[in-house]
């Protein structure tokens, strides 16, 4: 496929208390963004399991991108530390797996920082842009379908 | 009680006073000048000598310092009392002419001159001691004595050189009754240690005149008694009692259900603006300092002065100080263009000054508000329309020589003008006060960019925070006047009390929760919690999770090996869901 | 405790007086010379020199006594040291030319209890004058030292110490003559604010201008205060106690240092006395040089290392003294004479003295007088006994006038008088006071208002200035006495001055202030006339205000009998002498300072004065 047709799809994990808001801050601000990333939204970045960012790039994301509370600012404390730790783990698992680190992105977006949300999905979709569609399934997707 | 007779009166008193005091008591008044009801009587100046008549015959007593006995019988004014009470004062004022105790006591007793030689027709100390008893028994410091004896006593400190001991409380020259000691002379004789600043109030005051309450508070800085552990005299005149020195802070724990957070506003510091010139240039003032000059409490009584005590001709206030400005807070402030408007016509009021008003817009929001301003273009109060960049003293003709020079640009009839005014007020504007971000830390709230509180909803939630149970009232929330600020108040208040009077809590519906078939006993889980909201049981072998505790974080659940730990609400297989939603075709 | 070592038997011992007095003639160079040649006579196996205290007989020192035998030598050079030992202590011969010889006779009287002035001394607080070398604790304790203070400490208990000093009748000896037993009663009966911690101090500041009692007693017999003071102790349960002396006195001080180490050597001081069980020691406390901490309350302030000024009284030391505790304060004096009342009984005392003074009383003969000295004579002697009996009379053949007792404090007596019994009341009721007993002569070359000013003069400079009356009041008294003395008085002055000395009698804080004006009450009762001289006649009939001196030359005498000999003219400093050899002089009044010294040089007495 071509890059200039290319449309990446981006699947965001988004904490609840920080970035969700920051988000919809962008939204009522009325702030426009590339509409390519799909938001998930979860109650902390420490929810976001391995398995969800694998799932996701096995269904056919292009990126993904965890977004949590600023470090010292996680309103249930620690969870965005959790995160930061599977993120930095899981990059390189992904690396070995042949995926790009550059398509897990990890933020900390606050939730008066609508203005950071909308860069980070125009600077993510540009990325992604760049380094074109991830197609890492071939074959029968429900062979891996979890009961 | 004791029986005695004094003047000829019988009288019962009780035991353990002076005959001072017993006279005292009947009205009868006994000259002293070295006698303070607040230290130890010294019996030192001779003058409050009464005649004591025994079957043995009379002698003279000191009546400061002589305690009642039965049967005594005093005159205070007998012939021999009298003859020493005025050789005494005739004496002494010889020794220290200059002294109006003195003198007004020799012409109480009719002495109109003295018989003897006057060293020094400028000396005002008659030696009483009082400074000396002050320093050593009500504060403590014990740094000035009596040097040399006889004709050349004086009070002075060790040598006459700068002590060490000295505090600089001034005491000495407090109790001192003829004014010999004057905090000037102190300053000249080195007495006063350099370090210390005076001040001009005591350690014990009333913050200000308006204080809420008007209670005294000890400035312990100042205080006496925690420099040496003496003094104490507040408390011990206070006759309720009071004053207790020893009163520590006190940290209370109170257990509570809902927490309204008002801590209120910082005033921007217009010295971040150096071309404005404040803190550099005399008679540029703040807001809050006009305020405080305007009230009538203020150290010249409401009177709008300038800092050499003139009124002044012409005043500039100047809109927009360090709000709707990139280089500062992008924001405004709401309330700078009202207060502005207000001081406008308090001048009018107050002054015949002619009134310069520079402005970017006029917000007149809320109710009356326009038609304030309205008021105030008829009253003639000049509008300019500009944003002032900078306030100078630099004359360039001599209508501008001692004046204050705004440069502006009267955007309206597009010239770049410069108007000399003798006052300018800065409107400065308001920001998060000073500890906010502690606070939001404390709390576990969140602040928005410009470092007010974070609301939970700007339209919707004005006065709830993402924290259930603590609330917004006031500037701390974002810059608000006086009735809006009295209703988002109202609002908190209301929220608040509504939460306790549900009599109910929800809990959160997104705990997490584990399988216990699944769960393996690993606990992985246990450590994580950053509630400690899960625990081992060691008997079953499963780790298990208290619902009361848990927030509904979900970091357990994303490191659960097995999958026995799950979010209600947001298991793996909701969130697998949602990913495979997002690409169905 | 120490045994006492059994001293080498000597045939001799020469006690050689070396108070303050006679060290300052040389007696020490006597002593030299005196080993010097008992040794070049190799008498040193025999003779044995002991240096002791004062003998009292200052006026003929240097001196020694020979023992035994009581045999005084007096006025002794160097040069007379090898005649003297070869005579007497080789050969055996007593030197008669080195004995005293009262004035106007020509007999020697060798031994000295007959010698007049030795004769009618009673000695109870100098009872070991010179006999022992005071600063050999062994001495003191073989002339039974220490004996009553051991009786006290072991037979007997407070309260009987006390009786027994109240029965003794002991006033107090400083000067206020209070009860002794009764002021220990009172301390003992306080109750002090700290524990059970109660002071004991001996006041040895003595100040008063000439007086030197209290310095010879701790010079002499520094043990018999000590011991007197352990007694007390023991009467009002003292835990510590505190010596002050007046720093003037190096050699009271180093004897006093010397005889307290000695004493808590020997376990007769310090920690368990005697075994006792009691505890006790004395501090030595130095004077800074003001006559004020003389007097009680500012003594125990200075104690304390506060300034040196006197408290109101009430409360009185028994009371609240030093740090508030009952402080018991008694005078040198009154101390030495504690272990004699208790070693022979208050019986004994009381026996001595008249009804309302017991016992004795030191005084210091000085002044206008033939035996100047220290004395020790039972109260109820007379003035007369002590001034002619005792005092050898006035030199000279001169008139006796007045004499000052109680120093500053006191007053002057007149030769009416003379016949006064000396005890506290008679002296008192006479105007003056016992004081702490100086005894200042006086004859008629004595100007009484010039005495008046001198003790101003003292009071003034040492008052400590605290209250009023006292600190303007003696200077005004002596800037008016000043004036008379230089014959610019006037009749107002008088008033004044008798105005002032009441008020400031009446209203003065301590005993300084209110004896301050005695000197000058006094002699204005018994000497007006002397007073009225000088302001009315600008005169001073004992010629010793010098301002008001008319000095002439009587021109006959002057060239008959001094053939203008010109040694007047050649002495006057002011060239106020005209006149040459063998011619008369006269003296030029304008120019005449009244310097005195023509009147002094002039062999015949040409030079008159007015």
């Amino acid at each position: 496929m071509s890059s200039e047709n290319f449309d990446p799809t981006l699947i965001g994990f988004l904490c609840t208390w920080c970035s969700y808001t920051g988000a919809d801050l962008a939204g009522t601000a009325r702030m426009t963004y590339s509409p390519n990333i799909r938001i998930i939204r979860v109650m902390c970045s420490g929810r976001v399991d391995p398995q969800f960012v694998i799932k996701a790039f096995k269904e056919g994301a292009d990126g993904i991108l965890i977004s949590g509370c600023h470090p010292g600012d996680c309103h249930y404390k620690e969870g965005n530390y959790k995160a930061l730790r599977r993120h930095r783990l899981l990059r390189k698992m992904l690396e070995q797996f042949g995926i790009e680190k550059e398509r897990l992105r990890l933020e900390w977006v606050s939730a008066a920082e609508g203005a950071k949300f909308q860069n980070v999905c125009d600077e993510f979709t540009e990325q992604i842009k760049e380094l074109g569609p991830l197609n890492i399934m071939k074959g029968d997707i429900n062979e891996y379908r979890e009961a | 009680m004791v029986n005695l007779k004094i003047d000829g009166k019988t009288i019962q008193v009780e035991d353990g006073i002076t005959i001072l005091q017993a006279a005292e008591q009947q009205e009868i008044k006994i000259p002293t000048l070295c006698y303070h009801p607040l230290m130890e009587p010294y019996a030192a100046c001779r003058v409050c000598v009464v005649e004591s008549i025994s079957g043995k015959g009379s002698e003279l007593v000191t009546s400061c310092n002589t305690l009642v006995k039965n049967g005594m019988e005093i005159q205070t004014a007998s012939d021999k009392a009298l003859f020493a009470r005025r050789m005494n004062v005739e004496m002494l004022l010889a020794q220290a002419p200059a002294a109006v105790p003195v003198q007004e006591l020799a012409k109480e007793l009719g002495i109109e001159k003295t018989r003897f030689k006057i060293k020094d027709p400028d000396e005002k100390c008659i030696l009483c001691g009082m400074c000396v008893r002050a320093c050593e028994d009500i504060v403590g410091a014990s740094a000035i004595s009596f040097l040399q004896r006889g004709q050349h006593r004086e009070v002075c400190t060790p040598f006459g050189e700068q002590s060490e001991a000295c505090i600089g409380c001034t005491a000495c020259a407090f109790f001192c009754p003829t004014g010999a000691i004057t905090v000037e002379d102190l300053h000249g004789r080195k007495v006063i240690h350099s370090e210390l600043d005076l001040g001009p109030s005591t350690a014990i005051r009333v913050p200000i005149r308006q204080a809420v309450p008007m209670v005294p508070f000890i400035d312990e800085e100042a205080c006496i008694h925690f420099k040496t552990g003496e003094c104490k005299i507040c408390s011990d005149v206070c006759q309720k009692e009071a004053i207790d020195h020893e009163a520590q802070d006190e940290e209370i724990e109170l257990e509570v259900g809902s927490i309204i957070l008002a801590s209120g506003f910082k005033s921007f510091d217009p010295s971040l603006i150096p071309a404005y010139g404040y803190g550099r240039l005399d008679n540029v003032i703040t807001a809050l300092e006009f305020e405080r000059l305007v009230n009538a409490s203020s150290p010249t009584g409401g009177k709008i002065l300038l800092s050499n005590g003139e009124e002044p001709k012409s005043v500039g206030i100047i809109h927009c100080v360090g709000s709707r400005d990139e280089n500062y807070n992008e924001y405004c402030s709401r309330v700078c263009c009202m207060y502005s408007l207000k001081f406008a016509h308090l001048l009018k009021e107050k002054t015949s000054a002619d009134i310069y008003d520079f402005y970017i817009d006029m917000r007149c929001f809320g109710k009356g508000y326009e038609e304030f301003y309205h008021r105030l273009l008829h009253e003639g109060t000049k509008f300019i329309r500009g944003r002032v960049s900078e306030v100078s003293d630099m004359a360039l003709s001599k209508e501008e020589e001692g004046k204050l020079i705004i440069r502006v640009e009267d955007t309206l009839i597009g010239v770049v003008r410069r108007i000399p005014v003798d006052m300018v007020i800065l409107a400065t504007g308001l920001e998060p006060g000073t500890d906010s971000n502690q606070i939001a830390k404390v709390f576990n709230i969140s602040c928005s960019q410009d470092g007010f509180f974070l609301e939970r909803h700007p339209k919707l939630a004005p006065v709830s925070t993402f924290s259930d149970g603590i609330f917004l009232a006031g500037t701390c929330q974002s810059p608000k006047d006086i009735p809006d600020t009295v209703a988002q108040a109202g609002a908190a208040a209301c929220e608040a009390l509504a939460l306790a009077d549900k009599g109910k809590f929800d809990l959160e519906p997104i705990t997490a929760e584990i399988d216990e078939e699944l769960c393996a006993g690993c606990q992985i889980c246990v450590g994580l919690c950053p509630f400690t909201a899960i625990t081992y049981d060691k008997e079953k072998g499963i780790s298990e999770i208290n619902d009361a505790l848990c927030k509904g974080c979900g970091t357990c659940v994303s490191a659960c090996p097995s999958g026995a730990a799950q979010q209600k609400h947001f298991r793996d297989k909701q969130i697998f869901a949602e990913i495979e939603g997002i690409f169905i075709e | 405790m120490a045994k006492i070592k059994k001293e080498k038997e000597y045939r001799v011992h020469l006690m050689v007086c070396a108070g303050t007095a006679c060290v300052s003639n040389h007696s020490f160079e006597i002593k030299e010379a005196l080993e010097t040649e008992i040794k070049k006579q190799d008498l040193d196996n025999e003779v044995l020199i002991v240096t002791t205290g004062c003998n009292g007989f200052c006026e003929r020192g240097p001196l020694l006594v020979v023992q035994p035998g009581n045999i005084f030598y007096q006025t002794l050079t160097t040069k007379d040291i090898p005649h003297l030992v070869e005579e007497h202590f080789l050969k055996g011969r007593p030197v008669e030319k080195l004995m005293y010889i009262p004035p106007e006779e020509k007999t020697p009287i060798p031994v000295l209890s007959d010698i007049d002035f030795f004769k009618k001394q009673v000695l109870i607080a100098l009872r070991n004058r010179g006999l022992i070398d005071p600063e050999k604790i062994d001495e003191y304790i073989a002339r039974d030292g220490y004996k009553a203070m051991a009786k006290a400490l072991t037979s007997m208990s407070p309260s009987d110490i006390r009786s027994e000093i109240q029965k003794s009748g002991l006033r107090g000896r400083g000067g206020g003559g209070f009860p002794t037993g009764l002021k220990w009663e009172f301390v003992s009966n306080a109750v002090s604010s700290n524990g059970n911690v109660k002071y004991l101090v001996c006041n040895g500041d003595e100040g008063d201008p000439g007086a030197f009692m209290d310095r010879s007693i701790l010079e002499a017999d520094p043990h018999s205060v000590i011991e007197g003071m352990v007694i007390g102790a023991k009467a009002i349960n003292a835990t510590q106690g505190y010596a002050y002396v007046r720093n003037e006195y190096p050699l009271a001080l180093n004897r006093l240092y010397k005889a307290l180490d000695d004493a808590r050597e020997y376990g007769l001081l310090g920690k368990n006395i005697l075994g006792s069980g009691m505890d006790f020691d004395i501090k030595i406390v130095r004077g800074a040089g003001a006559f004020i901490c003389g007097e009680e309350t500012a003594l125990l302030s200075s104690i304390e290392g506060r300034l040196g000024e006197p408290k109101p009284r009430p409360p009185y030391p028994a009371e609240k003294g030093l740090w508030g505790c009952p402080t018991l304060i008694n005078n040198v004096e009154t101390w030495a004479n504690i272990a004699p009342i208790i070693n022979r009984g208050a019986k004994w005392y009381s026996h001595i003295g008249t009804e309302t003074s017991k016992g004795t009383k030191v005084f210091s003969l000085v002044g206008k007088i033939n035996n100047t000295g220290l004395v020790e004579v039972p109260m109820g002697i007379t003035l007369r006994e002590i001034i002619y009996d005792i005092g050898g009379g006035i030199p000279g053949g001169r008139e006796f006038k007045a004499v000052q007792t109680g120093g500053p404090s006191g007053g002057c007596i007149p030769k009416e008088k003379i016949d006064l019994p000396i005890d506290y009341e008679s002296l008192s009721d006479a105007g003056s006071m016992m004081g702490s007993g100086g005894m200042v002569v006086m004859d008629e070359d004595t100007c009484m208002v010039d005495v008046a000013r001198y003790f101003l003069s003292f009071t003034q400079d040492e008052s400590c200035g605290k209250c009023t009356p006292c600190r303007e009041g003696t200077k005004a008294m002596l800037d008016i006495l000043t004036r008379i003395t230089k014959g610019e008085g006037t009749d107002e002055d008088l008033t004044l001055l008798e105005e002032l000395a009441v008020s400031i009698k009446d209203s003065a804080l301590c005993g300084l202030g209110k004896t301050a004006p005695n000197p000058v009450l006094t002699t204005m009762k018994y000497f007006r006339s002397e007073y009225e001289a000088h302001i009315r006649d600008k005169k001073c009939p004992a010629h010793t205000c010098r301002d008001l001196n008319v000095y002439t030359i009587d021109e006959d005498i002057c060239v008959n009998t001094g053939h203008g000999c010109d040694l007047c003219r050649r002495n006057c400093a002011s060239d106020a002498i005209l006149g040459e050899r063998n011619q008369p002089h006269q003296i030029i009044q304008d120019k005449c300072t009244k310097c005195g010294v023509c009147y002094d040089v002039c062999k015949f007495g040409a030079v008159k004065v007015d």
